[in-house]
């Protein structure tokens, strides 16, 4: 998230020297204003705290929440180049907010890209203390350039290079590692109860009965307290000391809620209709704005719609707190900003910061959707109630109802060629919110951000191509179900667009895709990466045996200006039942500088399959006021809400080109090509466009049997 | 009540009762190798081997299993020596964050009690009911490929 502009916070941290810091103050008459996280850039001043020499050994203490990227094995391979000690001198520590300055959300791609040359910086530095005899004290650590740093020397192996994934051996062994894994002496279990609604719809409760629920074995605590609120939705808490009894008080409980107004899924799918948007005038944001001239005609006009999709880490968010007088509130939280959970804590709960303390635990998986302050704070307020340990975990009904998603978005894509060549480019889209989102920030508070504009829903819009007079226009719209931060951010819903786009363009000028992008890339890493998953994917599949009909299709993006992939998938479709099955992925990939071979394919594997996933697999159903089960069953679950099973994902094939540019970010990257690339092959196989996400094989059946190209 | 986790006999007090499996192993046991992922048996997370069968311990009356044999994903290990299929996770690469990869363990374990040398088709089913949100399938069936050459001798 971005922060808005405010005063700097007091002396106490300006060592640090960080820029955007922000104090919190309170709003008379309208409740807190929402904690934004600071974002401070890591600098190699702050990376002098991240390693430590100690008795022969070095401590690393990473200063990135670790949630799945590896980050501890890259960052510890940085300090063993650095240092030039074995893997085993070196212990890597996960961070609390005890443990290190304030480090900035771990977000973005960003672990590599920003904190590898300050920490090899920080490493350099105490090598060379060591090595002059220096064996304790404080180091200033100096910016030294990255080509005199041993962890970026390149050599021959570099790219091949592997090393064992740090905590690998605790997770095949199930050892503690996660927030919910945490055990505490007296240690009781709470839950949060909230009206079946979006948080967006105010709602209170009208009765319930306490009797019951205090008669319910396990019963600990009832815990009515106005900071459990989820934006204008009041949360009752209930504490009990089995897990199980949770579900029993709260139906003892049962809650009646009053909730105020409702929506349901043509109200979203209206307030987010780009072409309503379009035909009542310009969109409110401009990225590129191009004289040309809009009437037409176009040589390709293209709709789409991409629904609202979870996050879905199987981890659902957990936290445990424990309060005691003396020492105030002490948190392990499985997040992706430990220091943001520190402050929204203390901020709510009138705490000074220095009396909360919160240890990061691994996550179990994240994707942008742990950076909101929820079940941290939930489990504070119950274990001050209580005057104890508390372990908070959301259930996966609260998961999909209660936290923020992908955001519906909606786009309308026109361009025109001349002589073979894109003469003009107009992208319009209209999505919600991404960094400012609506899980934190109130209406009013968006009205202000609305004028600066969402660069998480811009991100990847302006396309990687000559495209003439280039037209990129969009509106914010508050929809009423929670939106936010989804891995890519708009990234992935734009490139799609973009490139589904690219390959309309190429089959009406009647050239190879590959070749006409070839036309009008304009970054050579760009156009290296396509040649190379062009190259690694060989020739066509031949048509399998049973009638299926084979397709493929190619796309490719850049990502936050550092990053580039190219994705080549092969699909089958079988006409008689509809269904698409990718059947290979090739992605090109570079990133600039690899530390970690196997992990960035890891990432890039990642991406491919959430590709896969828009396409084919994701959205969250929207009815009555929420996120609605389709099933019998009286909240959602993954049923309602798939996400890619194994049998779903294909061989995948993954080429990494290092030039030795400087490292980028590989989290996110190929999200930009993967879901382009699964569309167009779903084109060339039977000639449907994707223009509703997902695709359904009932989709397929229908344009099939309508007599679709064939 | 007892129950027998990973061969050994546990005392269940009765607070305990009316919990799942995978509330007394994790809270009760502390053995919380075994995850909540969605309480409704439908992605693997709290997978853990009843009498040798592969079982979702978060749909399972804790009460209902006197005299069952439990295995859990902490029972796979001898001392320091991993399980085969435990070193073909790491081997491979497999975990990323790592939160649904012990169902997964003990969900291949069971394949390969039963299918010692699976097909792809034979992983792809076994494993079906096992949701990864990281993208780690393709490693997965790697894995559990690999886990199956060790354990029949390097011979496939």
């Amino acid at each position: 998230m971005s922060p808005v502009s405010g005063p700097r916070a007091p002396a106490r941290r300006a060592f640090l020297g960080a820029a955007g810091a922000l104090t919190v103050t309170f709003a008379a008459g309208c409740g807190a204003l929402p904690v934004i996280p600071k974002r401070p850039d890591p600098t190699p001043r702050d990376a002098a705290a991240w390693i430590r020499h100690v008795d022969g050994r070095f401590v690393l203490t990473i200063p990135r929440v670790e949630m799945g990227q590896n980050v501890l094995t890259a960052l510890k391979r940085i300090a063993c180049d650095e240092l030039g000690v074995p893997w085993e001198r070196v212990e890597a520590r996960l961070h609390g907010t005890d443990d290190l300055p304030r480090v900035k959300a771990s977000v973005g791609s960003d672990s590599i890209r920003e904190f590898a040359l300050p920490l090899a910086q920080a490493c350099a530095t105490l090598r060379d203390a060591l090595a002059a005899g220096r064996t304790d004290g404080v180091l200033a650590a100096e910016p030294r350039p990255a080509s005199s740093l041993r962890a970026f020397a390149r050599g021959p192996s570099r790219a091949g290079r592997t090393h064992p994934i740090e905590q690998g051996v605790a997770i095949v062994r199930g050892e503690p590692l996660y927030a919910a894994d945490v055990r505490r002496s007296g240690l009781r279990f709470g839950r949060v109860l909230r009206a079946p609604a979006s948080p967006e719809l105010a709602a209170r409760v009208e009765a319930l009965d306490e009797a019951a629920a205090r008669a319910v074995p396990g019963f600990v605590a009832l815990v009515r307290d106005p900071v459990l609120a989820q934006g204008l939705a009041e949360g009752v808490g209930i504490v009990a000391s089995t897990p199980g009894a949770l579900d029993r008080i709260a139906a003892a409980l049962a809650p009646r809620w009053r909730i105020d107004g409702s929506f349901d899924a043509d109200d979203v799918a209206r307030a987010i209709d780009v072409d309503r948007r379009l035909a009542a005038g310009a969109l409110a944001h401009r990225p590129r704005r191009d004289a040309f001239d809009p009437s037409g005609p176009w040589d390709v006009d293209l709709r789409l719609d991409v629904p609202p999709a979870a996050h879905a880490a199987i981890e659902p968010r957990a936290a445990v707190a424990e309060w005691t007088p003396q020492r105030g509130l002490e948190a392990w939280v499985g997040h992706q900003d430990v220091f943001y959970v520190r402050d929204a804590v203390a901020a709510r709960l009138s705490l000074d910061a220095s009396r909360v303390r919160v240890h990061g635990m691994r996550v179990g998986g994240a994707f942008g959707g742990k950076t909101v302050v929820t079940v941290e704070l939930e489990a504070a307020v119950l274990a001050r109630a209580v005057g104890g340990a508390v372990k908070v975990q959301w259930t996966r009904a609260q998961e999909f109802a209660q936290a923020f998603h992908r955001p519906a978005s909606s786009h309308r894509v026109r361009a025109r060629l001349r002589d073979g060549r894109i003469d003009a480019w107009w992208h319009a889209f209209a999505s919600g919110h991404v960094l400012f989102t609506n899980a934190v920030l109130p209406p009013w508070l968006q009205g202000l951000t609305d004028r600066v504009g969402d660069d998480g829903v811009a991100r990847g819009a302006v396309p990687p191509y000559r495209t003439g007079a280039t037209r990129v226009e969009f509106d914010l719209v508050r929809l009423p179900i929670l939106g936010g931060p989804w891995r890519g951010l708009g990234a992935g819903p734009n490139a799609l667009a973009i490139e589904q786009a690219m390959d309309a363009l190429a089959r009406r000028a009647g050239v190879d895709p590959v070749a006409f992008r070839l036309a009008h890339v304009e970054d050579p890493r760009l156009a290296q990466v396509l040649r190379r998953a062009a190259q690694a994917a060989g020739p066509r599949p031949v048509a399998p045996h049973g009638g299926a009909r084979t397709g493929r299709g190619v796309a490719c993006g850049i990502y936050k200006g550092t990053s580039h992939a190219a994705v080549v998938a092969d699909v089958a479709v079988d006409p008689s039942d509809g269904t698409v099955r990718v059947v290979r992925m090739t992605c090109a990939h570079d990133c600039g500088t690899v530390i970690d071979a196997d992990q960035v394919r890891a990432q890039c594997e990642g991406n491919l399959v959430w590709g896969l996933g828009t396409v084919l697999v994701e959205a969250l159903p929207v009815g009555a006021s929420s996120i609605a089960a389709a099933t019998f069953a009286d909240a959602a679950t993954f049923a309602d809400a798939p996400i890619p099973r194994i049998a779903d994902v294909p061989r995948m094939d993954v080429v990494l080109v290092d030039e030795g540019d400087p490292p980028g970010g590989a989290g996110e990257t190929a999200i930009v090509a993967s879901a382009g690339a699964v569309a167009n092959a779903l084109f060339d196989a039977i000639g449907y466009r994707a223009t509703r996400m997902p695709v359904r094989p009932a989709d397929v059946l229908a344009f099939l049997r309508a007599g679709g190209r064939g | 009540m007892d129950i027998d986790v990973n061969g050994r006999r546990e005392r269940l007090d009765d607070a305990w009762r009316d919990e799942t499996l995978l509330a007394v192993l994790r809270e009760a046991l502390g053995l919380v190798g075994t995850k909540y992922g969605c309480g409704t048996g439908l992605c693997g997370a709290c997978t853990v081997l009843v009498d040798g069968r592969a079982a979702r311990s978060c749909t399972l009356a804790a009460a209902t299993l006197a005299g069952a044999r439990i295995e859990t994903v902490e029972g796979l290990a001898r001392d320091d020596a991993l399980h085969p299929v435990q070193r073909a996770w790491l081997d491979a690469s497999v975990p990323q964050c790592g939160y649904c990869q012990a169902g997964q363990v003990v969900a291949a374990v069971a394949l390969l009690r039963d299918t010692p040398r699976p097909t792809d088709a034979d992983i792809d089913a076994a494993m079906a009911g096992h949701l990864c949100r990281c993208g780690t399938q393709q490693r997965v069936r790697d894995a559990v490929r690999r886990a199956a050459a060790a354990m029949s001798g390097g011979v496939r």
